[in-house]
């Protein structure tokens, strides 16, 4: 895989530097742009493969040159970055064409696992099987197998273990499952995702098997196919 | 008038004692009139008929006499009219007085045998002289084509107007001080409770809130005003403590996961030697942090709830969907902490509101109960109908929160001092009370005996009909 370029459009220069140093060590290639107009110009002239856009800019403020980009047919995918971190801000960013909305203050890590989901997304087309190592999900019947063993999930199980499958080997957030697999808005405490995990965990493990999901620090989960 | 003159006159009138005693002097004043003024009437009409009436009757007794007796018996009827106030003439068909007390014929007469008021000119009286005097009459036609009149002069009405006249102006300058007495009386009563409620005020005004204006316990409209301004006065003093309270309180949550990382950060710099025991040293600092910044979340959070502008994302809600998405979500919570969380929910209870708030604040009372109560205790989420409302319950079996706090635990941003040992930013009933409010639903804090309920009493009606 070729390196990744992002777009950092970004105003507060210590943010830069941590983003920057943050996301060049993981292999990624930051430009920066510190105004809104800087921004935009950089943004339409393509050649970036995912945008960080922080929502108050000098000039010209995330949002518009979201909408501006998104009117002139640009789909670079783009994360939000915002101090107003309401739900209400995030349905606006969302609605203006973000593909993402992050509130500050945020971690590092969280940054990074959503912009490799954004640059990793997973196309949902038409297949009604999905594989990740020894898991199989049939999306038709709902029904889920690790080897030759049916596992017994509930619904939400379901659709947390799809999710995962879908980015198997990608690192996946608290917020991201929060957001994407139980549908809701508000930050919940921290380990009301992980108790989740661990009865998911239970199912998925039978005896002797190997882990497939394991925790990564601080951060979330990721599902490992090749374990 | 000369402006020395005009502003203590203007003052004078403008003060409400002097206005209300005068209104009341003019009225007591003026029912006095009115009351004399009827007595008189009745008795002018009374006296009158007496006069006609014995008019009538001599007039009668006359009418039946031939006219030689007639001149006779009017001779003899002025004659016995001792206090002079009989008029009487017979006049014959050219006018000519055959006897009594007439000059002439009066013109100004209907001759039809009924009394009527005229006016006489009278002979041999040298009472009035030639003065023409206000009498009751009765004239009537002689069969000789002459007139015979008599009539009684009205004396004895101006005599008793004069006496009522007296009696009206001895009773009235009475009249007129006693309402004055009474009415200044009143006055200065009302504008004494005036004045201490003027002087409450400007105590209140020098920040002394918990001043209440002075109500008397009776229903007048002025101790109704005053005891409206007092209910306001609790709300603003309720707020203005709560103001008080939110910087002290932030500040308190915030410094002690603060002074966390910055001791452990100083003793990682001088005591840890290995890039492992720094890392791990970090990742405590960060979790510090994370603490500190999620008392900051918490407080802003409660801030864009509060925000009313949220009403315009409203929708029906059901509350009975809501209550089992929030126990699908804490069930493994509470099953890993060794609480038994059970859900009962049967119909569909709809009301206008916001799903994602209302999961947050159920969310919030399930992990209250989770923090307080004694693990392996029941906590029970329940929904029911109760009188044209919804009732979502969250029980438990934790020691339950002491009455003289209840109110203030749902005040925003109070923290009972229990609270503050346990982990967490502490704000979750302030948020539930805050998403109360904005749905304008009711929290309650009940015993559940043993343990602890907390009621999030709902309203299917849309809140911007509710007054908040």
């Amino acid at each position: 895989m070729t390196t990744a370029r992002l777009l950092l459009i970004e105003d507060d220069e210590e943010t830069v530097e941590a983003i920057s140093g943050y996301l060049g060590s993981r292999g990624y290639e930051v430009r920066r742009a510190a105004t809104g107009p800087d921004g935009l110009l950089q943004a339409s002239a393509g050649a970036v493969d995912a945008l960080i856009i922080d929502r108050l800019l000098p000039g010209l403020d995330g949002l518009t040159i979201l909408k501006t980009l998104r009117q002139n047919g640009i789909r670079t995918p783009a994360i939000m970055l915002s101090a107003l971190g309401s739900v209400d801000e995030r349905v606006e960013g969302l609605r203006a064409g973000g593909d993402d909305y992050l509130g500050k203050p945020f971690a590092l890590a969280e940054l990074a696992a959503r912009v490799e989901a954004l640059l990793r997304r997973p196309t949902i087309g038409p297949e009604t099987v999905l594989r990740a190592g020894p898991l199989h999900l049939d999306l038709v019947d709902r029904s889920a197998h690790r080897g030759g063993r049916r596992l017994d999930l509930l619904p939400r199980e379901f659709k947390l273990l799809e999710y995962l499958v879908r980015r198997a080997g990608q690192t996946v957030t608290r917020g991201m499952l929060f957001e994407e697999v139980w549908n809701y808005k508000f930050v919940p405490r921290s380990n009301l995702v992980d108790v989740h995990m661990s009865r998911l965990r239970r199912k998925l493990n039978g005896l002797g098997e190997e882990e497939l999901i394991t925790n990564v620090r601080g951060i979330g989960f990721i599902l490992d196919p090749a374990a | 008038m000369t402006s020395w003159l005009v502003a203590p006159w203007q003052a004078l009138t403008r003060s409400t004692a002097l206005r209300w005693t005068l209104a009341i002097a003019t009225g007591f004043t003026a029912i006095a009139l009115v009351l004399f003024g009827f007595i008189y009437w009745e008795t002018a009409v009374y006296e009158r008929k007496t006069i006609d009436v014995a008019l009538a009757e001599e007039a009668q007794r006359l009418a039946a006499l031939p006219l030689g007796a007639v001149l006779a018996a009017i001779e003899g009827w002025i004659a016995n009219d001792v206090h002079a106030t009989r008029y009487a003439g017979v006049f014959d068909a050219d006018g000519h007085r055959l006897t009594g007390n007439l000059l002439s014929v009066p013109d100004d007469l209907a001759y039809d045998r009924r009394p009527h008021a005229a006016t006489f000119k009278g002979i041999d009286r040298d009472l009035d002289g030639d003065n023409p005097e206000p009498v009751r009459a009765i004239g009537w036609r002689s069969d000789d084509g002459g007139h015979i009149v008599i009539g009684n002069d009205l004396d004895a009405l101006e005599d008793m107007k004069a006496i009522i006249l007296r009696a009206l102006g001895l009773a009235l300058l009475p009249t007129i001080a006693l309402s004055l007495i009474v009415g200044s009386a009143l006055a200065k009563r009302a504008q004494r409770r005036i004045g201490s409620m003027h002087r409450a005020i400007a105590r209140i005004m020098q920040g002394q809130l918990g001043e209440r204006l002075p109500v008397r316990g009776t229903t007048d409209s002025l101790d109704r005003l005053a005891t409206g301004v007092n209910r306001m006065l609790d709300e603003i003093q309720n707020l203005v403590e709560q103001v008080r309270g939110v910087g002290d309180n932030i500040a308190h949550d915030l410094r002690t996961p603060l002074t966390r990382v910055r001791t452990r950060l100083e003793r990682g710099r001088e005591e840890l030697h290995t890039v492992e025991a720094l890392g791990d040293c970090m990742d405590r600092a960060i979790v510090s942090v994370d603490q500190a910044l999620a008392v900051v979340s918490a407080v802003l959070r409660i801030g864009q709830v509060q925000h009313h502008a949220r009403r315009a994302l409203f929708g029906p809600v059901d509350l009975t969907a809501i209550a089992r998405d929030a126990f699908e979500l804490y069930e493994p919570l509470a099953e890993e902490q060794g609480f038994c969380l059970s859900l009962e929910a049967g119909l569909p209870a709809i009301v206008t509101g916001d799903a994602d708030l209302l999961l947050e604040a159920l969310g919030n009372l399930l992990e209250n109960a989770f923090k307080f109560a004694p693990a392996g205790s029941p906590v029970t989420l329940r929904v029911q109908p109760s009188v044209g409302r919804f009732v979502l319950r969250v029980e438990d079996r934790g020691p339950g929160i002491p009455l003289e706090e209840r109110d203030r635990v749902l005040r925003r941003f109070y923290r009972s001092e229990k609270s503050r040992t346990i982990e967490g930013s502490g704000l979750g009933l302030s948020l539930v009370a805050a998403v109360a409010d904005l749905h304008g639903f009711d929290l309650a804090i009940l015993d559940a005996s043993p343990g602890c309920a907390v009621d999030l009493i709902c309203s299917p009606r849309s809140p911007e009909r509710h007054p908040v």
